[in-house]
């Protein structure tokens, strides 16, 4: 508890840098009121507008106010819906959340099978066709694979639709494109976790003792596999929701990653940082969590 | 362990037994032949800026608008002004237009239109400078109330083009009385019209529907639903398209022709449209195209038509003027012209004392336009073989744009500009003396008085000869190179009889059923 306790007060100093950096990013890539005015605005225009959004204050003056503003819970509006942006943050979640976890359920789906299969089967053909599997699944940008899947199986084949949000249907291939790459990161793990604990003692004394293979390995082997297999899961918490930034773009996905990136584009700055603030949340927490399962998992493991 | 095996079996298994039993979204089973479903739906890029009609100037925003909000007269482009909300109109003299509504105009909430709804709505975006629209309305003065069916506009100064204004993003008439009891932010989540449709859903960044308004003042909606959906990715869109999912799909790549033509009951359809790309140079300082024969060794060294042909699959329309056909003032002599000389353009530059070879800037933004990083890099070789080597700086949009409105572009740089006004003053103002400054510096007394004079003539007739003037002298001197003007490229599903509007606008009721 304690230990939950500190590392939680660890995170404050993080989130703190994260707003600070995003904030000066945000700022000093681009201006918003010349991409909301007109390309033939007056140069009065732009300077009323920009007056009367507060972006003629000092920088710093501005991130305090951010600031202040933030500690109540006030993430600022955004500028292109001039509605509260934490709330549209919100809205958007449930459907990045909804990808996020179909693509996990694909990448264990995929990866532990064939992790267990490829290290039981070390150097053979399978092993290797497996291996060099994950190294291509790797390698495939999310993007690419996704406008692969629609041409393949929407337009050629009609099994699944193209794009939005609907049912489950509307969610298999963006889980698939998504998961793809974390499953060949899992699978790489799964079957290198495996091998080492395949050739300890305790497994050789449990096959000694004549019990069947299937039980050697799923009860003996593979729980213990599984540790470091649950740090990679929280550890592709990151790597997923930049996935859902790419995928949800291909495939008009309406969630939070659309959100972010239609709000950059437009240098909706409320938007944006209250954005990657709930994406640093959800990753902090994400790999506490993984410490916490991880004690779970292996008594031997102690904090300080 | 077997148990967690045995969930995720089950969940897959759930999971694909959730798939064949089908969903309810129209989307399934995507056959091409979505036969005459009375629900038209219309991909486009982005979705709606917002619902605030004054607080935004996004063109495919005004495009579904016009579903559900109508404005006082419609432009009809060379067809002259229509009626819409308003019956009849008259321009009193050079500050006033009296105006008369047609009674018995409900609004999607049951009110009545009034003299009152107008000038609440004139007036907010008029007066308030925060607002985008602003500076396209702030020359309406007052709108003075007569009766419930009649009320003056008063202008500040004379106003040739009013009625362009009245007819553009920015005019729809909104609610007063709704507005005012229940406030802005209900009305941005529960927008009121006049329109032929309301609101059923928006589902941002996703859908917006629309339904049928029953107590519409004109025809009855044809549709029965319309469904707008914002699908990011071009090849996405395409693939929609292509299945049947969308009826109609915005900017298409010219890369995907070829797709989609080949493919059964869908096909391409083009217009022309209010954009033209141009280059916008530099005229005075220590800039090498402060040198007007360097301005015009430019313009004769780029084969615009070959652009057209090469990159834009001969979607573009060669032009050396940004007033098109269609736009009040339009000079038709200088459309569909381009000079191309690259021999003449060494000479000039040897005149201008470049005989061996200038260097100049020329800044674009890249990923904002159809193909626009490969169009300036192939001006640039156009540029190399006649003597001037172009330095190239490619910018993402937001950043472009901000170096736009700081001024603080170099020799050259490339944008395309639209005009929602119809109007040559909306399209030549940039040019004069007071707004050029900083940006091209053009300085021609010459232009400037006719410019100048023409924006507040009320004298149509003499306006037009003005602009037309300004026009030529322009193409003479060469602040701008004008390059071409783009068509709107739509993927249509043929089911449809669907004709593009020069104002990309998508009057839905003017879309039929074949």
């Amino acid at each position: 508890m304690k230990y939950l306790l500190t590392n939680l007060l660890k995170t404050i100093p993080v989130l703190f840098l994260v707003t600070l950096i995003v904030f000066l990013l945000v700022r000093v890539t681009g201006d918003p009121v010349s991409l909301m005015l007109p390309e033939n605005a007056t140069f009065e225009e732009k300077e009323s507008l920009r007056e009367a959004l507060g972006f003629n204050e000092p920088l710093y003056k501005q991130y305090f106010t951010y600031l202040g503003d933030l500690v109540q819970g006030n993430f600022g509006e955004s500028l292109r819906y001039n509605t509260d942006a934490f709330s549209l943050v919100l809205e958007r979640l449930p459907a990045t959340i909804e990808l996020a976890i179909a693509s996990m359920v694909i990448a264990i789906l995929i990866s532990v099978p064939l992790g267990i299969w490829s290290a039981i089967r070390r150097n053979s053909f399978i092993d290797l066709f497996i291996t060099g599997g994950s190294v291509l699944g790797k390698a495939m940008p999310n993007f690419w694979l996704g406008i692969m899947l629609i041409l393949f199986f929407s337009v050629q084949m009609g099994i699944f639709p193209v794009s939005g949000r609907g049912g489950l249907l509307h969610l298999v291939l963006p889980a698939i494109a998504l998961g793809t790459g974390i499953a060949a990161e899992m699978t790489r793990l799964i079957r290198s976790s495996m091998l080492e604990i395949l050739g300890q003692d305790f497994v050789r004394t449990a096959r000694s003792k004549g019990l069947k293979e299937a039980i050697v390995i799923n009860t003996h082997a593979f729980r213990n596999a599984l540790i470091p297999v649950v740090t990679i899961m929280a550890l592709q918490t990151s790597t997923l929701i930049g996935g859902t930034l790419i995928t949800e773009t291909v495939f008009a996905w309406p969630g939070m990653g659309q959100l972010l990136i239609q709000a950059v584009n437009l240098r909706d700055m409320a938007v944006v940082q209250a954005a990657t603030f709930l994406i640093a949340v959800f990753v902090i927490v994400s790999n506490l969590l993984a410490d916490l399962v991880y004690r779970l998992l292996d008594p031997r493991i102690k904090y300080d | 362990m077997r148990k967690i095996y045995l969930f995720l079996f089950l969940a897959l298994v759930l999971a694909i037994a959730g798939c064949s039993s089908g969903d309810d979204t129209e989307e399934t089973g995507g056959s091409v032949e979505s036969g005459d479903s009375k629900e038209l739906i219309i991909a486009n890029g982005q979705d709606i800026i917002s619902f605030d009609i004054h607080d935004h100037n996004n063109t495919s925003t005004e495009a579904v608008h016009v579903n559900m909000f109508n404005y006082l007269v419609k432009n009809d482009g060379e067809g002259g002004f229509t009626s819409d909300l308003a019956e009849s109109w008259e321009n009193i003299d050079d500050t006033t237009w009296s105006f008369k509504l047609k009674e018995g105009v409900k609004f999607h909430n049951g009110d009545e239109l009034t003299a009152e709804d107008v000038k609440f709505t004139l007036e907010r975006v008029a007066n308030d400078d925060t607002l985008r629209e602003y500076g396209n309305y702030k020359q309406i003065e007052e709108v003075q109330v007569k009766s419930d069916y009649e009320f003056d506009i008063i202008t500040e100064n004379p106003e040739p083009i009013l009625l362009n204004r009245l007819s553009r993003i920015g005019s729809g008439i909104l609610p007063k009385d709704y507005i005012e009891a229940e406030g802005w932010d209900v009305f941005l989540d529960n927008p009121v019209g006049t329109g032929p449709y309301k609101l059923k859903e928006w589902k941002k960044d996703d859908r917006l529907v629309l339904e049928p308004f029953e107590d519409y003042f004109g025809d009855a909606a044809k549709w029965e639903e319309v469904v707008f959906r914002s699908i990011p990715e071009d090849s996405t869109r395409v693939s929609e398209l292509l299945t049947g999912g969308v009826d109609i799909a915005v900017n298409i790549p010219p890369t995907d022709f070829e797709r989609i033509e080949s493919t059964d009951d869908v096909s391409i359809e083009t217009s022309d449209s209010q954009r033209v790309m141009l280059l916008i140079l530099r005229t005075q300082g220590d800039y090498a195209t402060a040198d007007p024969l360097v301005r015009e060794a430019i313009d004769l060294a780029i084969d615009k038509q070959a652009i057209v042909d090469s990159l834009l699959e001969g979607t573009a329309t060669v032009t050396r003027t940004r007033v098109t056909p269609g736009n009040g003032g339009a000079n038709e002599d200088l459309y569909g012209q381009t000079l191309y000389d690259p021999e003449r353009a060494k000479e000039l530059l040897a005149e201008a004392g470049y005989e061996d070879g200038v260097t100049i800037k020329i800044s674009a933004p890249n990923g904002r336009y159809i193909k626009d990083k490969e169009t300036v890099e192939l001006i640039a070789t156009m540029l190399a073989e006649v003597g001037i080597t172009a330095e190239l700086e490619f910018l993402e949009w937001s950043a472009f744009s901000t170096k736009r409105s700081d001024k603080s572009f170099d020799d050259v740089h490339f944008i395309a500009f639209g005009n929602s006004m119809f109007d040559a003053s909306n399209a030549l103002i940039s040019l004069t003396k007071e707004e050029s400054v900083g940006e091209t510096d053009y300085d021609n007394p010459q232009t400037d008085k006719l410019i100048t004079d023409a924006i507040q003539n009320m004298d149509l007739e003499e306006r037009t000869k003005q602009f037309q003037e300004a026009q030529e002298l322009i193409a003479e001197d060469r602040p701008h190179i004008y390059l071409y003007q783009v068509e709107g490229i739509y993927g249509v599903n043929e089911r449809l009889n669907f004709e593009p509007r020069l104002d990309e606008m998508f009057y839905v009721d003017d879309i039929t059923l074949n």
